[in-house]
């Protein structure tokens, strides 16, 4: 059934790591990816595996799900790495044949490039492991609010994300009825060649933009009805506050950078 | 007071129509020359078949379109002025048919504090309002839930609580119930009278359901535009021909009575419910 889906990844736990303030986990997760870039050293790539993993064992969240999120990228990684063992060069010549080489820093590299991009993935899926879709995209709002002064509609939007994430279980309702709809009617949708596939989507797509857009007029007069006046004197229920947690994460996220930039002069 | 006040409202919108290959734009009356006087706390009813106009009333009585002649009045507000917009929406809620396309947000708690957040009200007084809206809803403990998971008629009284949180004087209702199976109607319009009833706030019903504008204070029946009966319901049924004439049905123990009449048998004509009608069969049968 494509109706029964839950939106995002969300793994709903009580950790300290979901009480997290959105912005303070958004600022974190970004300045973490550029930390990445910043290891030159494989002792630089342990101490962020363990740091990730102590948060990922704070966090409560099974780390299957974090592999869950690496699967569909395990052909990028191996293509990366393959690359890099090819074409760095440098160091000692392990295996030559034909017109490729393989050297050790080519290795060395192809290594540090697959830890780098499964850092980075994990790292990140912890955000939306441990966010609501809602709380996200209040914290991103709240970040982007400094930039509407340059003209970044930042309202707009969260209100915009919100509404596709309120409408997705919707539209999926409304696919699956036409697609049985059409099906009722002796449409066929699974063999033939992708062309007729292809072509075979065309009576699902088009009652499903008619009525997207049925619906988006009827929202709109709702949400006028309703005193929405795009993000102007607006309040809102949740307010977010930066919580002694978060502090605490603060500091220790400073602590986590220090050591990254120590070792980038040392090492 | 008067809550709602419609003088000699008119509404035209110009449609093409295509005539001989030829397009040909024609002015349509939606609205045909109003007059509606609505007291605050009661609870009325506009019938009228598809078509008919009684949606675009509605949108009238909400500033979201404005009378091309004539004038309308919510409140003490003139909706033609712009700046009361917020004041005419605020004291004028309004639900709408489909429950699917009136919901805002991903959480029941933060739909219905969308209205409140409009307005600018305090987050602790939101907060407060919302569990006090979903009380009123019969929907306490709800908070939390999606309202994609929950039934018709349990969405359509989370969109009533995201109107009740901005505390409103009055409420359209556009046909709320013409998407519900019977459990959800029934939930509905127990909600709307008691609403009605023990807060003391003005519904306008809008509904081709017979049944459901028996149970108001007074029935107004637009046909093509144009206020064509109006009265209590036992006024407004009873007249079973001219409610025929203009599409619509009355309550089927009103045709029975109105099909026994005509048999000669002496009874009410303006029977409504089913009691009335064991009632009145009832003292037939002891006057024989």
């Amino acid at each position: 059934m494509i109706t029964d889906i839950t939106i995002g990844q969300y793994f709903p736990s009580d950790s300290p790591l979901h009480r997290l303030d959105a912005r303070v986990k958004l600022v974190i997760t970004l300045l973490y990816i550029v930390s990445l870039f910043l290891i030159k050293s494989f002792i630089g790539y342990a101490f962020v595996i363990i740091a990730l993993a102590i948060v990922i064992k704070v966090s409560k969240v099974p780390f299957k799900f974090m592999v869950k999120g690496l699967k569909s990228l395990v052909f990028i990684i191996i293509f990366t790495a393959l690359i890099n063992v090819f074409t760095v060069k440098g160091g000692e010549t392990l295996v030559t044949f034909w017109k490729l080489s393989i050297t050790t820093e080519g290795v060395f590299f192809a290594i540090k490039m697959a830890l780098r991009i499964i850092l980075l993935i994990i790292g990140s899926s912890l955000l939306t492991l441990t966010t609501t879709p809602i709380k996200l995209t209040d914290g991103i709002e709240a970040l982007l609010k400094p930039l509407s002064k340059i003209g970044v509609p930042a309202h707009d939007i969260a209100m915009m994300m919100t509404i596709a994430l309120r409408f997705i279980p919707t539209l999926l309702d409304e696919t699956d009825k036409i697609i049985k709809a059409q099906q009722a009617r002796g449409a066929d949708f699974d063999t033939g060649r992708l062309r007729d596939k292809a072509r075979a989507l065309v009576p699902i797509l088009v009652p499903l933009f008619i009525s997207a857009f049925r619906r988006a007029d009827e929202l709109a007069m709702a949400m006028e009805s309703r005193c929405y006046n795009g993000g102007a004197n607006r309040t809102r229920m949740n307010v977010m506050k930066v919580t002694s947690i978060d502090y605490t994460a603060i500091i220790l996220f400073v602590v986590y950078w220090v050591v990254i930039i120590a070792m980038r002069i040392i090492l | 007071m008067k809550i709602v006040r419609a003088e000699n409202v008119s509404y035209e919108y110009t449609k093409v129509v295509e005539i001989q290959g030829e397009n040909v734009e024609r002015k349509l009356m939606a609205l045909d020359n109003i007059n509606i006087d609505i007291e605050e706390g009661s609870f009325i009813a506009v019938l009228g078949h598809n078509g008919s106009g009684k949606s675009t009333f509605a949108k009238h009585i909400n500033a979201l379109i404005t009378p091309s002649s004539g004038t309308v009045w919510v409140d003490g507000y003139d909706t033609k002025d712009d700046e009361q917009v917020w004041n005419i929406r605020q004291s004028a809620g309004m639900v709408f048919q489909n429950p699917d396309n009136q919901l805002v947000a991903t959480i029941v708690e933060e739909d219905i504090a969308f209205g409140p957040e409009n307005l600018g009200v305090e987050p602790a007084e939101i907060r407060k309002r919302v569990d006090s809206a979903l009380q009123m809803v019969g929907m306490d403990g709800y908070q939390k839930n999606e309202p994609s998971k929950l039934s018709g008629g349990q969405k359509q009284r989370i969109a009533i609580a995201g109107i009740l949180a901005m505390q409103p004087k009055c409420i359209v209702f556009d046909e709320p119930t013409a998407m519900l199976d019977p459990a959800g109607r029934k939930d509905v319009m127990e909600t709307a009278h008691r609403l009605n009833k023990e807060n003391g706030i003005t519904i306008i019903l809008i509904t081709h359901y017979m049944d459901e504008a028996a149970t108001a204070d007074k029935v107004y029946v637009i046909d093509d535009g144009k206020i064509v009966l109006s009265g209590v319901p036992k006024e407004v049924f009873s007249q079973v021909d001219k409610m025929k004439g203009f599409g619509l049905d009355v309550p089927q123990v009103t045709e029975t009575a109105y099909n026994l009449r005509k048999l000669g048998i002496d009874i009410p004509k303006d029977i409504l419910t089913v009691d009335e009608m064991v009632g009145a069969i009832c003292r037939l049968k002891s006057n024989i």
